[in-house]
């Protein structure tokens, strides 16, 4: 097999993974912390990008609209996020998780039923700026020249997480509260603000991952619940709650498909969910996860 | 004696008053049309226009009374969200609840499917106006379903006719095909494929890719594609899955590469894609309005439209618009709005439409309309690129052999 094909097989995989990425990495990041399993943060997502449509076509005859766009969808759905967590998920902490499930499934419905009435049924399209509407040609083969932007937001958000949760005082502090919320509140440390802070992180990048998603092709109702199903495979791959699991596997979800594609077009969904069952199977706690939140 | 005269006046003002109650509850009662088309979901894109277009006729006929003069139609409006579990709980609660008696659609053929056994199950009419999948009238046969689309036989053999010729010119010889995973896509592409083996035969079919329904990023087919090194590629996809095909893969220089003759870029793709669409491309639709503005029945609908919705109509308008219209040329046939004798009328009649005069072939109920094939290019008369040297494939040129849909009847036995 031809290896200027295999590259090219290899960055469209890395593009969808990183995406996914995006998408999965908020909602991990979110169970891994707080124990919640928020079903709505691919509606969150998707309102990230009807939030990223809003604010460029408001700028859409300046150059920077788009990027500028991006990051102000990013911050409208952590103000959201904030809200949510105040108003109706800290209301959950200590609830049983069908009763967390059935709340963020109620959210789903009623934030969907929102973006209708904002933005009506109609797909939106995003005209990209001139700078990443044409191809690139890396080692002779054609890519998406945003896509190299997506990657970059990608490693971004990894080394942004990573260096938030490894090296920073509020970051260990958050760590400390996984492993026991009663001995961090016993140091005089409120963990209800630092919950707050988590929710609003993830859902931060969840609208950032949607702005993101938003100029590559058009912005319709339903593609949250497209994007739910792989986002949970990933999460259950790499582990729920693990940084790096997440990472690996979407890197995973997105070759696997990319390269099934490839060898075996009619397959390529099925791959994923056999890759997802295996790894239930054999190590309930992901690849990366620990055993006690099996 | 003045008694007498009293009751005579009294009865005879009971009597008119009567009557009057009696004529006046025949004029009012009204005909329940249900819709069931996707508001969300995949097809959003395409219905928003569709049910917009059955508001603007059912407007139009009851300013002049209704049906027939004097039945009001009374709309109801239902959600499919695209998938077809849901569009046959729609439209059983259509018919059971709000008692209806038509229900238009649908987009999506597996809805369309799914449904037709529900109306012909309660004896109701069913006009399929977007969902062009053969198999919804060639098997499984409801005297009940009525097509006003191209089906997706007559789509193929169009795209056919005109690939079949672009491959003996360029001397094209290996292929592949890009559909969507479900019942229009896999019908389409099958079709497709048979029909290039009997007018092309040297074509070669490569590689199959079959995208999910949804699908939002197409860059691993795009890159797949193009390692096949195609002489061209085939299409189907639809609606939103069109859309994002089309944005992503122009941002590969896809079209630059690869001929991507006959898919579907129908007018919605034409306007919201305006800024981006790469002119030049060779394109299928279903019901352009440009092409048929010296009818006066398109003419007058392209002009109502816009001024009711500020907007152009796209095909699913036209063909829902005169999916109403079909049903109210049945009514007067039958001149009745009972079901069974529409449902008979229906039979075989030739109608006129915003695409012409064209009729029900009497075998599939499949509307004898044109299938339109051209060039994208800009036009000073829109502000969105249309078809130039467009094609019309007529549907008797286009509709699968009669003695085939009876052997696949036969074989479905």
């Amino acid at each position: 097999m031809d290896i200027s094909l295999i590259f090219a097989q290899f960055m469209s995989g890395l593009s969808r993974g990183m995406m996914l990425f995006l998408i999965a990495s908020g909602l991990s990041l979110i169970f891994g912390v707080m124990n919640i399993l928020n079903f709505a943060h691919a509606t969150l997502w998707l309102a990230g990008a009807y939030f990223c449509y809003t604010f460029w076509s408001l700028m859409q005859d300046y150059g920077f609209g788009m990027w500028v766009s991006i990051f102000l969808a990013a911050l409208s759905l952590a103000a959201i996020g904030w809200v949510i967590e105040v108003v109706l998920i800290r209301r959950v902490y200590n609830r049983d998780l069908s009763e967390q499930l059935l709340l963020t499934y109620g959210l789903i419905l009623v934030i969907g039923d929102l973006i209708k009435l904002t933005w009506g049924v109609e797909d939106k399209f995003i005209a990209r700026p001139p700078l990443v509407a044409s191809p690139v040609f890396l080692f002779g083969v054609p890519f998406d020249s945003y896509f190299i932007f997506v990657i970059l937001i990608g490693f971004a958000v990894a080394f942004g997480l990573w260096y938030f949760l490894k090296k920073t005082r509020y970051g260990h502090i958050v760590r400390a509260a996984v492993f026991s919320r009663e001995m961090v509140s016993a140091l005089g440390i409120p963990i209800p603000r630092i919950y707050t802070g988590v929710f609003v992180l993830g859902i931060f990048i969840a609208g950032l991952a949607g702005a993101v998603q938003a100029p590559v092709g058009s912005i319709t109702l339903g593609m949250d619940m497209a994007v739910i199903v792989q986002a949970f495979c990933v999460v259950v791959i790499g582990g729920f709650g693990s940084l790096l699991g997440t990472f690996v596997g979407s890197m995973i979800v997105g070759e696997v498909y990319a390269f099934s594609i490839l060898l075996w077009p009619q397959g390529a969904l099925v791959l994923i969910f056999i890759v997802t069952a295996f790894i239930l199977i054999v190590r309930p706690w992901g690849l990366f996860g620990t055993p006690m939140r099996a | 004696m003045k008694k007498f005269k009293v009751m005579v006046i009294v009865c005879s003002f009971l009597l008119i008053g009567g009557l009057i109650t009696i004529d006046s509850s025949l004029a009012a009662e009204p005909y329940h049309l249900g819709v069931d088309l996707a508001i969300t979901g995949t097809g959003a894109m395409y219905c928003k226009d569709g049910t917009d277009a059955v508001k603007l006729a059912v407007d139009e006929i009851n300013a002049k009374g209704g049906f027939l003069g004097k039945h009001p139609i009374k709309l109801f409006i239902r959600d499919t969200h695209t998938k077809p579990d849901v569009a046959v709980r729609e439209a059983k609660d259509l018919i059971l609840r709000d008692k209806v008696r038509c229900v238009l659609g649908t987009y999506s053929s597996a809805c369309a499917a799914a449904i037709k056994p529900v109306c012909q199950e309660y004896k109701v009419l069913h006009i399929p106006a977007i969902s062009n999948s053969e198999n919804i009238t060639k098997v499984n046969f409801s005297p009940y379903t009525y097509q006003v689309v191209p089906n997706s036989y007559m789509q193929a053999k169009a795209v056919v006719l005109g690939v079949a010729e672009l491959a003996k010119k360029k001397g094209w010889k290996k292929y592949v095909t890009l559909a969507s995973d479900y019942e229009w896509g896999r019908s389409t592409q099958e079709n497709t494929v048979q029909l290039l083996k009997q007018f092309a035969p040297d074509l070669k079919l490569k590689k199959e890719f079959w995208p999910r329904l949804g699908e939002t990023q197409f860059t691993s087919y795009i890159t797949a594609i193009m390692a096949q090194k195609p002489d061209f590629v085939y299409g189907c996809l639809a609606s939103k899955d069109n859309a994002n095909w089309m944005k992503q893969a122009k941002a590969y220089g896809f079209f630059e590469k690869v001929p991507y003759p006959g898919s579907l870029i129908s007018v919605s793709e034409l306007t919201t894609q305006a800024k981006t669409l790469t002119r030049g491309l060779i394109g299928l639709c279903r019901a352009p309005f440009f092409a048929h503005m010296d009818i006066p029945m398109m003419a007058n609908f392209v002009k109502n439209f816009r001024a009711k919705y500020n907007r152009y109509p796209s095909d699913w308008a036209v063909m829902e618009y005169d999916a109403v219209y079909a049903l109210k040329q049945g009514i007067e046939k039958a001149s009745s709005i009972d079901t069974e004798k529409v449902k008979d009328a229906l039979k075989g009649a030739t109608i006129d439409t915003c695409r012409g005069r064209h009729y029900f072939r009497k075998i599939d109920n499949v509307l004898s309309c044109s299938s339109y094939i051209g060039v994208v290019a800009d036009d000073p008369k829109y502000p969105f690129p249309i078809y130039h040297d467009l094609v019309e494939v007529k549907g008797p040129d286009s509709w699968r052999p009669e003695a085939e849909i009876v052997a696949a009847r036969a074989a479905k036995k």
